[in-house]
């Protein structure tokens, strides 16, 4: 089957507007959904699920939150594992306070939600100040998220470091009981966390592609043209907050609930918010495909450098090593995608697919 | 065509950035359904003009009445919202997006449907995006820019970056739309386009125009109401025929010999 | 409650004089941002890596006087390869292009400078190496352990030697961009590239050099610096913490930067002293700081010093 739009005839709005007006596009990612879904669970080791599989979806949702504040709104941010903290320390706790009938993806978007108002509080500074300045407040949310969870125990259960997320957080609705599955187990998580990430990234491009999405990308691009063609400024850069916080909010419990297992602050250090910055910009700030592509790229590559040290210079190097050549190979990666490519990993892919949409006449 | 009422009162306007005075207490009114052409030597502050009306710049004295309300301290979303729409000197179209999502921010008032039912593309949402293509189609049919709706505007020639900006002012519907040099920069031919183009906006949706324009034969042939700036100071206003043969106007233009 | 005077001026003291510490750390940035309008994220790690080629090279027996000069040829070198690799072929890009840039610089020398010596924490003795170099031949120590004693209050010989480093730095480079040819040409940069460049200033040989004066400020801060934090990856997170200053003081002004890192310094000291006491809880330094900067800004929104933008459209 050749990569084509012949034939694929655009009669009406609604039709002009689809996700994918490529037929090809459309069945190649549901076919990649059912995969995802019905084959990956059963042909996945624990290890491919519990060290690939799931913390690349817990990232994905955070950078696809970063994504959306500073490649879509133009906000910058270095606050995202600040945001990511409060995100699971509320899911935890919510979980942790409620009645039986709490389950997590309940507790999920009601501390996501929390979190996308911390996010206006400390996105309000946007209203005044613009550009590069906006970082002291970003960082602010970053520090303050530590502090805070440090300087008050509760919320962490009065544990010392990190607390074990129990079990029985995970059933949803007794279905575990009743059915006798494992919701704890890897395949379990695995599974949730796709559900989740799924709508989410689902509801983020639907937002792209109206009026929300438009009013973001204008406020990006200048925002004094977009108040005088009428476009609320203010309100746009708070949803802009808001909405990317409750992602990187959900982004963060599901890093803490569905990878680590354990809980505790010295998983959201800055580190962790400029690792998600990276996977961003190398994926392609204002696409949200990209940030699952820079998700992919930035957690996987350490772990097949470290493949390749052991498999083909026999341990050649130590951990150190990796981490320090992961980190040469971002930077230079960064550096000249921003020279030759500044979309990032999307706008690549997107270039392959249009030379072989026209594909054999390049013009 | 005849003046009807004013809709727009300027009146005693003061500008001043630090120690420049960029207009000096400057009074005009535009009447409904007319189009009136601000003119002046470059720095005369034109631009400022139309930056106080539709709300960028506040000025220290002075009132701006649009359509009955004072609008002197009103935010520019706030006197969109009242009709007004304008178009910018220097290009301001948002350069990440295409030809379409850019006209498509143009009908950001005319949303009524939450992020939330947008993100979930359910019932008003999904209607509304399809009501605002048509209307969006309509302009860019008007205005002869089919083959051009999904090409990023960075990529457009300037003509066609300022109909696209154009475009975006009209699918807002505005009762009023401001235009700063509109022109500037175009060949013959594209001026004789955005010339019908304003002139036919002004007939058939009986919108107020303002606009700025350096080129004399265009501002005689299209406007019915010229108002002259020179350092910050009105020195004229008139019909385009009072205007060619005031004193002021032709020493502002010509230099003075004393 | 008797106020204890001594104590006071103790820790505002205290505050002034790691206020000017954040302030040489903020010419840094400023430097680069008046010439080519980019925030420097690297900023941080050029500190790391400037301190680390120095440890590295005392450790392996090199000598003070030695170690010196060559840490500042080498980011003379670095600033040189930055304008060439990176500021050149992005000339063009937008400011956030350029800022990410910055970032993927600083991942790339945080990398680089860990792959080359290695990632242990290092402690850096400047201290004692400035009596072997300085007093040697005197016999003395006095950076080590000696205190001034002033109106009752200890202040650190050491902390009073930075000091007057970071204040003859700042003190050299501001005569440097007022007075100087080179200087001027740097200004005439910042304000508009094509223009600098119409009337004949080689763009990209300002650029190398800005981007060598900062490396070598960078090394003087880093060593600073290093006798309070240690030599890893702190002293990146420390470097964050002296952007409040700049942006208080506003990101085009060094006399802003200067009074920026005053008022941090101090604000600081203060709000853990006796705002942490009213609150209850320790450690609210590590946010207070941008607190304060967010407070400064939400009235003056390019800082103290920043040039005020009128918005044209």
């Amino acid at each position: 089957m050749i990569y084509r739009e012949t034939g694929t005839f655009i009669t009406s709005y609604i039709e002009d507007r689809k996700l994918f007006p490529i037929p090809f596009d459309k069945w190649a990612m549901a076919l990649f959904m059912l995969f995802m879904v019905f084959v990956i669970p059963f042909i996945a080791s624990d290890y491919w699920l519990a060290a690939h599989l799931i913390p690349i979806l817990a990232y994905g949702t955070a950078a696809l939150g970063l994504n959306l504040l500073t490649g879509m709104t133009g906000q910058l941010s270095l606050g995202t594992a600040g945001f990511m903290c409060f995100g699971a320390f509320f899911t935890f706790n919510i979980m942790l306070r409620s009645p039986e009938w709490m389950n997590l993806p309940l507790a999920l978007m009601l501390a996501g939600t929390v979190t996308g108002v911390i996010g206006i509080i400390f996105g309000l500074p946007s209203i005044r100040i613009k550009g590069f300045y906006l970082l002291v407040s970003t960082l602010a949310a970053q520090y303050f998220a530590l502090w805070f969870f440090r300087s008050y125990p509760y919320f962490l259960n009065y544990a010392t470091a990190t607390v074990t997320l129990p079990d029985h957080h995970f059933d949803l609705f007794g279905i575990g009981e009743t059915f006798d599955v494992d919701m704890a187990s890897f395949e379990a998580k695995y599974l949730l966390s796709l559900g989740i990430v799924t709508a989410l990234a689902l509801f983020a491009k639907n937002l792209m592609r109206s009026a929300t999405g438009r009013n973001f990308m204008a406020v990006r691009d200048m925002d004094i043209a977009a108040s005088v063609i009428g476009i609320p400024v203010i309100r746009t850069k708070m949803l802009a907050f808001f909405v990317s916080c409750f992602y990187c909010g959900v982004g963060g419990a599901l890093f803490c609930y569905a990878y680590l297992q354990v809980l505790g602050i010295r998983t959201f250090e800055m580190n962790r918010s400029f690792e998600i910055l990276f996977m961003v910009i190398i994926g392609g700030l204002g696409s949200i495909a990209g940030s699952f592509y820079g998700t992919i790229l930035v957690y996987e590559f350490p772990i097949l450098f470290s493949w390749a040290g052991d498999y083909i210079f026999k341990g050649a190097f130590d951990t150190a090593v990796v981490d320090n050549v992961a980190k040469i190979m971002y930077g230079i990666l960064i550096i000249a995608l921003l020279i030759r490519e500044p979309g990032g990993l999307a706008a690549l892919w997107a270039t392959a697919k249009q030379k072989l949409r026209t594909w054999p006449f390049p013009h | 065509m005849a003046a009807g009422n004013p809709i727009l009162q300027i009146d005693n306007i003061t500008l001043a950035f630090g120690g420049v005075t960029a207009l000096n207490g400057i009074s005009f009114d535009v009447a409904e359904g007319e189009i009136c052409a601000v003119i002046g030597p470059n720095g005369a502050g034109k631009s400022s003009m139309l930056n106080v009306i539709s709300g960028v710049y506040v000025p220290q004295t002075g009132r701006v009445v649009f359509r009955e309300q004072d609008c002197t301290r009103k935010r520019p979303r706030q006197i969109a919202q009242l009709g007004m729409a304008r178009t910018f000197q220097n290009i301001a179209l948002f350069q990440g997006m295409t030809v379409l999502e850019n006209i498509l921010t143009g009908r950001c008032m005319k949303i009524r449907s939450t992020w939330i039912e947008q993100g979930l593309n359910i019932g008003r949402a999904r209607r509304e995006e399809v009501e605002n293509r048509r209307a969006v189609e309509e302009v860019i049919e008007f205005l002869h820019l089919q083959g051009i709706r999904k090409t990023p505007v960075g990529k457009l020639p300037y003509g066609l970056q300022k109909r696209v900006e154009l475009a975006r002012a009209l699918v807002a519907e505005p009762i009023m739309l401001l235009q700063d040099e509109p022109m500037t920069g175009m060949n013959l031919e594209e001026k004789k386009d955005m010339s019908c183009f304003a002139l036919e906006i002004n007939r058939e949706f009986g919108t107020t125009i303002v606009l700025i324009e350096h080129d004399m034969s265009v501002v005689m042939d299209i406007s019915d109401h010229v108002v002259v700036l020179d350092y910050g100071a009105k020195i004229g206003d008139g019909t385009p025929d009072e205007i060619k043969n005031n004193r002021d106007v032709i020493d502002a233009y010509l230099g003075v010999t004393h | 409650m008797d106020f204890d005077w001594v104590f006071f001026i103790e820790i505002f003291v205290g505050g002034l004089m790691s206020g000017i510490m954040y302030s040489l750390v903020a010419i840094g940035f400023v430097l680069i941002y008046k010439s080519s309008g980019i925030f420097n994220f690297a900023q941080g790690t050029m500190l790391l890596f400037a301190a680390l080629t120095f440890v590295k090279l005392t450790e392996g027996g090199v000598s003070f006087w030695v170690a010196l000069p060559v840490s500042m040829g080498t980011m003379v070198v670095f600033g040189i390869l930055v304008e060439r690799f990176m500021m050149r072929p992005l000339a063009n890009q937008s400011l956030l292009s350029l800022f990410m840039a910055t970032v993927g610089l600083a991942i790339l020398i945080e990398g680089f400078s860990q792959y080359m010596w290695d990632s242990a924490i290092h402690g850096l003795q400047l201290a004692n190496f400035l009596d072997l170099a300085l007093l040697d031949p005197v016999n003395m120590t006095i950076f080590v352990v000696d205190y001034v004693e002033w109106l009752d209050i200890l202040i650190s010989k050491f902390d009073i030697f930075a000091t007057i480093v970071a204040g003859t730095m700042i003190l050299i480079l501001a005569v440097f961009f007022q007075k100087t040819r080179t200087g001027m040409s740097l200004r005439a940069v910042s304000d508009d590239h094509l223009a600098a460049m119409a009337v004949g200033i080689p763009l990209s040989r300002v650029w190398a050099l800005v981007w060598a004066v900062t490396g070598i400020i960078a090394l003087i801060a880093g060593l600073l610096w290093a006798e309070r934090v240690s030599v890893s990856f702190t002293l990146v997170e420390a470097v964050l913490k002296a952007l409040p200053v700049i942006l208080i003081g506003g990101l085009t002004s060094i006399p802003g930067a200067i009074v920026g890192g005053l008022i941090i310094g101090v604000g600081e000291k203060m709000g853990e002293i006796y705002l942490g006491d009213l609150i209850g809880v320790q450690g609210i330094e590590t946010w207070f700081s941008y607190f304060i900067a967010l407070v400064f800004l939400l009235f003056r929104p390019s800082g103290l010093f920043g040039l005020k933008i009128i918005e044209r459209v």
